[in-house]
């Protein structure tokens, strides 16, 4: 074929000049190329058909250069490295939780001298390892920013710096001159410290005629003084809830506030764990005039006013068999009485009474039933009496008297507060002016410091030595683990040099101790394991169940202070148409810890309320003042949804507080209860963020004035009350308002024990149905469309026995402590932002105008790791995701916030931060906002210098804007990993715990690796097979958290079964 | 009959006002030319303000974080998402008849094309405020982008409905808004050769491109013309079912629900179409454009406003019925609780929702009703109302109470700055749509000059003694001409 050429025109065929010119210049424009081009770059020209080239080379060198590696950073270690010290790497310390006359064994983690997370002391064989909420916020307390750093003295109310001790001696030693040593009087709460005890014993005979005297806000005089006359002996002794096959409880919340609920919780749990091959446990009986913690955990709870406690431990041992009348009360209460004596004298030898009540009457009834039902001896033993409590009330009552009367010329207090938690502050403080040298050893400028004359503060229990013997026996040793960050001296020191004693009390404690354990090497052992005990205690089961009571020691009864006890209870006024009980919260107690915002925002178990105290109501009371009818769910609905609470003003003993109401399900009607330990307050109000503590400011009310003081001991009942309503609103923040579980039984899983010894595989079946059109065995493969995968290594896993646990909290604050999970304040706790990782849901069942139907359900929420996790696929940037370990983890990094996960989560576990709540936020200074989000002074406190050294450096520290979660203290797995990699062996159980599991005192978290058969949290499931499931099993989200479902054990089935 | 009749007998011409070539321009092109007018100062200068407190919201909320809004944590998404879904769906009637009525040829397009196009860009813009200001590290709103970076292989996750969003609303906006400028390029021109201002001339210059209107350059517009929209009509249904993926994929009850697709883009439609009423019975009140503009327009929209109101409303029904039928605790709740329930805390949502898209777009079955302006504007509104209402419907009254009650919220409402942000976005809206009105034809220039023939008086009067004729007329003077 011929290679012929069209031509376009006579130009483009002679190829004339202007027609090449113009083919030239076709395309005139040029890229902006030349600056570059003109010199450099290879010389090239970089026509624009070049473009292309260019752009790519260009973008594959940028990808290149950017990927590299970023420049390594090193921090700067130890000049001089400090001996036994390797930075990074914790140190534990065995040491012991000490506030008024409570004692716990614990161990301190230290990092990098930093005292960061305390840990319950296995070896306490009271305790074996479990804490509480209150001890495991403590360590927050070492970093208080209200603790007084230096002496003072206070000149008209205003604290002036004393610049030594020397100083500080001399100015008080020059204020006692001239006063009668007789006059002098020691106040401190209960004294279970033998060298403690030991110093303050050579001071009085130093100074004779110089009293001490023990005073407990929270006192158990009643109890004592009630025992010396059933028993002769003022002790209290010890209570064995894992002998009990009946529990019965007459007000005692011993669960979460009474005497020494750790240790109870333990027992009690033991009592509860249930062997699916022979499913046992106790039964607990529950009267109360409020629904407490303990109540919320019992099989029967019967309501009643606080006025008819008295009349119901009489009732109670009339029907034990004891000779006295039983007194009128209502039929349904005496019907529970009944049933819970048969069920008594039944289980003679198994079973225990215990009383809340600070009456001497009521404790000696109480004694007589004990007496009745065979628990001297068994579940009540005296050989090692519980010396936590030895204050006597009435000896303080006559201290007031004679310090009014000007007969104490020096008062010396050490860590009490009885112008704050004693009904009678009016005339304490009137009768503290009256005394000539007051001088407070106590950490902060409380309502009672404030009104002495000098002030030394003492140390928090982290910086000092000691020792607490909290059972006759059991010592508990306290070693200082940080050096006092302030000018600061434990209150022997001063008692010792006051009266001639040149030694310090470092010394004469280890001298003491040396001596006492027969040389350095067992002092040093002491030391070491934290305790020094007896050998452990026949018969105490490990694992679970009721054991047989070892023969214990037995203590004389004697009856004779029981008829005049009766007697006196039968002439007891009976009660008006309100009354009112104080009680306390599993998380404030009497107020000791009040600045301590962890515990502050640590919601009440039942309430799920935060940062305030209230009255609880019955709903009944909300119907018939307010007409808001609760049992109607849209009422209830719009009700519950937002917080604003009505405010009442309650008459009690002449005294008017204001305060908001919440109505709680089985709340008896016609009784108020409110909870003690709020309502902080400096003489002048102002002073009261810089002296107790910027978090305390304006939480809650205090009560304490309407406590009565019936002559004897204080009470805190309070039979006639009236009230009037405000009209005011006042909110409440509660950070879970719906109370129902909507009978969603995938959610929750319960059953009693009769059901369930009936039919075991109840759930089992319930279970399999669900799933059957699903893969039905092969669900978690089968039941997607999506490609399985195997799951090899190691994989985390947990159980939570809903059975075990009572809802105390402490797990919730030692997820605080370990993961630096922030407080948002009550403003943003009120607006639903709260951080909680791990939260106890709290949901009732029954009717809500019959307080005794009402049934209560703890349940442990937290991330459930989610094998097929639905926050996972929805992260646009895959800021969270699965890791091969099983875990859903997030990258904090990467996170941009959009929400999606939290949205996506069925078990709203994800917490965003809405606002800079650390402080470690890219915008600095963003903490100033006023109007909409304004942060409480509470939140920036803990943004202080010192606040901040109670961070756990393993874990994040999180800036405003990104998603948190449960992360299954991803930092201690890191560091089981490690310990057994570096010991060159397979990881076991014992490596690796979650701060959680550790914390509760009932163990009723187990968590592991689910791929060694051999692991704890296998063995919990395979062993509980029946009772195992998970929350929204059918979702096929797979969590990796298993529940054993709540066996209750009624004693209305019971009957049943007979 | 004649054969050649061009003109439509039950449909009134597309353009009233007899008009020629000359006069279309010079109407449409008047207030460009024009200073403008005191209420379009007015106007500009209201929407300038509510941008303004917009701007400072968002300041506000990116400063101190997302807590200076109400959600909390149950309720991760309200208004942000609530108003994203909403601006969205209010661009998909200018995409509809810009692209899909294009390539069906709908020749009524053409009076309503181009305000409805930028309607859907500003509405977009606006749409896309919500998804990025929403995100607690805004700053760090890049990591969404598949790019290289310094950090390994780590891309965005490909699973998350949020990332499909990312790519559909942006090629969404990409493809509109060049469909959008490929449109204008002709009418620019108009404007610059028109231009007397040396400014006017080089500003438009510059904007057209230098459009000659040769025919080559028509051709390849009405070629690009219509592979944008191909390529835009995939995208009128994609866009808000990729939006719908965000809640259908999900596990939450009330979300997870296969209807959501074309569920969404009917209320799309829906709530685009009554946006479009809005802006238009003011527009051609303003710019006097009644003639191009025409009741016609108003009517046929109407109809489109009743169908897909009625299409939504089936859907509404038909996830109460599957809510009933699916035997789930969680969705009947979800539906019969938290929406149905008129004395639920968020019962009466459900029921301005209901009322506003179902029932009252029923009125528009009569004719006098859909040609009356007065009420197809109050309609109008009233139909952004509910369809806001449905999207807040769907995303708060489902998370509000969900899955565990322990989880149950307490009762959401705005803060101050979240209306900002909202309120803000409509200052956006129109600072852009004056900004339009004002110096971009409203009406396609070119395009309406298309079907002038075909319609009106000019028409009749030269193809009318054409028409009247029968064909064995026509056929006679045809074999006959010389």
């Amino acid at each position: 074929m011929s290679e012929k050429k069209y031509w376009k025109s006579f130009g483009e065929l002679n190829l004339s000049e202007s027609y090449k010119k113009d083919a030239e210049n076709e395309f005139r424009e040029e890229l902006p190329m030349e600056s570059f081009d003109s010199k450099g770059l290879l010389d090239t020209k970089t026509p624009r058909r070049d473009f292309l080239k260019y752009l790519g080379f260009s973008t594959a060198a940028a990808t290149l250069a950017a990927s590299c590696e970023m420049p390594v950073r090193h921090v700067i270690p130890y000049l001089n490295k400090p001996e036994n010290m390797v930075p990074g790497v914790a140190d534990y310390y065995a040491t012991t939780f000490v506030s008024g006359g409570d004692a716990i064994s614990i161990v301190a983690k230290v990092r990098d001298g930093r005292p960061i997370k305390l840990e319950g002391n296995t070896m306490s064989a009271v305790t074996k390892g479990g804490t509480s909420a209150r001890v495991q916020a403590s360590i927050l307390d070492l970093y208080d920013t209200a603790r007084l750093r230096f002496p003072v003295q206070m000149v008209s109310g205003v604290p002036q710096e004393v610049t030594s001790f020397e100083a500080f001696d001399k100015l008080v030693s020059d204020s006692m001159m001239g006063q009668q040593t007789g006059n002098m009087v020691i106040l401190t709460p209960t004294i279970i410290s033998i060298t403690s005890k030991q110093v303050i014993t050579d001071f009085l005979a130093h100074y004779p005629g110089s009293r001490h005297i023990q005073y407990d806000a929270d006192s158990f005089s009643g109890m004592l003084q009630a025992n010396e006359g059933s028993y002769g002996k003022r002790f209290i002794p010890s209570y064995h809830f894992n002998y009990a096959k009946v529990i019965v409880s007459l007000g005692a919340d011993f669960l979460g506030t009474w005497l020494s609920p750790i240790e109870f919780a333990r027992q009690y749990a033991q009592g509860r764990k249930i062997d699916e091959k022979a499913p046992a446990m106790n039964r607990h009986y529950q009267f109360e005039s409020f629904l407490s913690l303990t109540g919320a955990n019992a099989d029967e709870r019967f309501a009643h006013k606080p006025s008819e406690s008295a009349a119901v431990a009489l009732a109670l041992l009339a029907a034990v068999g004891g000779s006295v009348t039983a007194p009128a009360l209502p039929e349904k209460l005496k019907a529970g009485i009944s049933q819970a004596a048969k069920d008594l004298l039944a289980n003679k030898g198994k079973a225990l009474v215990v009383s809340g009540s600070n009456s001497i009457q009521v404790q000696t009834i109480v004694n007589a039933i004990n007496e009745a039902i065979g628990a001297n001896g068994t579940t009540i033993s005296w050989d090692a009496t519980n010396l936590t409590r030895q204050g006597i009330d009435a000896d303080f009552t006559a201290l007031i008297a004679d310090m009014n009367q000007g007969k104490v010329s020096t008062l010396l207090l050490c860590d009490v507060n009885p112008a704050y938690d004693h009904p009678d502050s009016k005339n304490f403080k009137s009768g503290l002016a009256k005394v000539k040298t007051t001088v407070s050893f106590s950490g902060r400028l409380d309502e009672t410091t404030e009104l002495c004359k000098f002030v030394l503060p003492s140390p928090h229990f982290l910086e000092r030595w000691g020792d607490a013997q909290s059972r006759t026996g059991y010592i508990s040793m306290m070693q200082p683990v940080i050096a006092p960050l302030f000018t600061t001296r434990p209150f022997e020191d001063s008692l010792m040099s006051w009266s001639g004693n040149k030694t310090s009390y470092d010394d004469y404690f280890k001298q003491y101790w040396t001596g006492k354990l027969g040389g350095h090497e067992a002092y040093e052992k002491a030391l070491q394991d934290g305790v020094i005990e007896p050998a452990a205690e026949a018969g105490t089961t490990a694992s679970g169940g009721i054991a047989d009571a070892p023969s214990g020691v037995k203590a004389l009864y004697n009856a004779g202070s029981l008829a005049q006890a009766a007697s006196a209870i039968s002439s007891l006024k009976k009660g008006g148409a309100y009354e009112l009980i104080l009680y306390q919260q599993v998380s404030m107690g009497i107020g000791s810890q009040s600045n301590n915002p962890w515990l502050l925002e640590l919601p009440d178990p039942i309430t799920r309320a935060t940062w305030d105290n209230y009255a609880m109501v019955s709903p009944n009371f909300i119907k018939d003042q307010y007409g808001i009818d609760l049992s109607d769910h849209n009422v209830s609905d719009k009700f519950e949804s937002h917080p604003e609470r009505q405010v009442i003003r309650i008459k009690a003993n002449g005294i008017e507080t204001s305060i908001p109401v919440v109505a709680v399900p089985g709340m008896p009607d016609g009784v108020f209860a409110i909870a003690l330990g709020y309502g902080r307050q400096s003489a002048d109000p102002k002073n009261t963020g810089n002296y107790i503590g910027r978090a305390a400011v304006d939480a809650g009310k205090n009560v304490f004035p309407l406590a009565i003081n019936n002559g004897s001991t204080i009470e805190w009942i309070v039979p006639d009350v009236s009230f009037e309503k405000t009209g005011d609103e006042y909110k409440v923040a509660q950070v879970q308002i719906h109370g129902s579980y909507e009978g969603r039984t995938s959610v929750i899983k319960e059953l009693t024990l009769n059901e369930f010894v009936k039919e075991p595989d109840d759930i089992l079946d319930d279970r399999k149905k669900e799933v059957a059109k699903f893969g039905g065995d092969n669900y978690e493969t089968e039941g997607t469309l999506y490609p399985y995968f195997d799951k090899p290594g190691i994989h985390w896993g947990m159980s939570i026995d809903l059975n075990s646990c009572v809802g105390c909290g402490a797990c919730v604050v030692a997820c605080h402590a370990e993961n630096n999970v922030t407080i948002v304040g009550k403003n943003e706790v009120l607006r639903f932002h709260d951080m909680h990782w791990l939260r106890i849901d709290r949901y009732f069942t029954g009717n809500l105008a019959d307080p005794d139907s009402i049934e209560t359900i703890f349940q442990p929420m937290l991330c459930q790791h989610c094998d097929n996790a639905p926050c996972e696929n929805v992260c646009p940037v895959s800021a969270t995701n699965h890791s091969s370990e099983g875990l859903n983890q997030m990258a904090y990094n990467r996170c941009i916030g959009t929400r999606y996960c939290a949205n996506n989560c069925p078990f709203k576990v994800r917490r965003f931060n809405w606002a800079d709540y650390t402080g470690a936020d890219s915008f600095p200074n963003n903490q100033d906002n006023q109007g909409v989000g304004k942060l409480n002074d509470a939140v920036l406190m803990m943004n202080d210098d010192l606040t901040r050294m109670v961070l756990n450096p393993d874990v994040v520290v999180r800036s405003r804007g990104v998603m948190e979660k449960c992360s299954f203290c991803v930092q201690r797995l890191q560091d089981g990993k490690l310990k057994a990699k570096k010991e060159n062996r397979v990881l076991t159980d014992g490596d690796v715990s979650t701060a959680c599991q550790q914390a509760c005192p009932t163990e009723a978290i187990v968590f592991g690796n689910i791929n060694n058969s051999k692991s704890a949290v296998v063995k919990s499931r395979q062993e509980n097979e029946h009772r195992l499931y998970h929350v929204l099993e059918e979702l096929h989200v797979l969590p990796n958290i298993s529940y054993l479902a709540k066996v209750r054990n009624p004693e209305s089935e019971a009957k049943e079964k007979v | 009959m004649s054969a050649f009749r061009y003109e439509s007998q039950v449909r009134p011409p597309l353009v009233a006002g007899d008009k020629n070539y000359h006069q279309i321009t010079d109407d449409i092109i008047r207030p460009i030319e024009n200073r403008p007018s005191k209420l379009w100062w007015t106007g500009f200068l209201v929407s300038v303000l509510l941008l303004c407190f917009g701007i400072f919201s968002v300041t506000r909320e990116v400063i101190y974080g997302t807590g200076q809004w109400n959600l909390n944590k149950t309720i991760g998404w309200a208004w942000d998402i609530t108003n994203f879904v909403w601006w969205i769906g209010i661009g998909h009637a200018g995409t509809l008849i810009s692209a899909i009525l294009l390539l069906f040829r709908q020749q009524w397009r053409t009076g309503v094309n181009r305000a409805a196009e930028a309607m859907t860009i500003f509405a977009v813009m606006c749409a896309g405020q919500f998804p990025i200001w929403h995100m607690g590290r805004v700053w760090m709103f890049f990591f969404v982008l598949p790019y290289p970076n310094t950090r390994g292989a780590l891309w965005p996750n490909f699973n998350s409905p949020l990332l499909w969003d990312v790519f559909a609303v942006s090629t969404y906006f990409t493809v509109s808004l060049l469909f959008w400028y490929c449109g204008l390029l002709p009418d620019l021109a108009s404007i610059r050769d028109r231009a007397k201002l040396k400014w006017r001339k080089f500003f438009y210059g510059v904007a057209s491109f230098g459009w000659s209107g040769s025919t080559k350059h028509w051709q390849r517009h009405e070629a690009l013309s219509l592979v944008l929209a191909g390529l835009a009509t995939p995208l009128v249904l994609s866009v808000h079912t990729i939006v719908s993926f965000d809640f259908a994929t999900s596990v939450v009850p009330g979300w997870h629900t296969t209807i959501f697709p074309p569920y969404f883009v009917a209320g799309a439609v829906f709530s685009g179409f009554a946006m479009v009423q809005s802006l238009l019975i003011i527009t051609r009140k303003v710019l006097k454009l009644e003639d191009y503009i025409t009741i016609e327009h108003i009517d046929v929209m109407n109809k489109i406003i009743v169908l897909t109101g009625s299409i939504v409303g089936i859907a509404y029904l038909t996830e109460l019925f599957i809510a009933w039928y699916s035997m789930s605790p969680y969705e009947s709740f979800a539906f019969m609780q938290n929406r149905v329930n008129l004395l639920s805390p968020y019962g009466w949502a459900y029921y301005i929702m209901m009322g506003c898209n179902v029932l009252s777009p029923q009125i528009f079955w009569f004719r006098k009703l859909r040609r009356n302006i007065t009420v197809t504007f109050f309609m109008s509104v009233i139909v952004n109302i509910g369809m806001w209402f449905e999207r807040f419907v769907i995303i708060v009254t489902s998370i509000y109470r969900e899955y565990l009650p322990s989880g149950w919220s307490t009762y959401y409402t705005p803060t101050i700055w979240e209306i900002g942000f909202y309120v803000g976005t409509f200052g956006l809206f129109f600072t852009c749509y004056f900004l339009f009105s004002k110096f971009f034809p409203v009406i396609a220039l070119a395009e309406i000059k298309h079907i002038l023939k075909k319609a009106g008086e000019n028409y009749k009067a030269k193809m009318g003694p054409e028409e009247s004729e029968t064909n064995e007329e026509f056929a006679h003077e045809f074999e006959h001409a010389h």
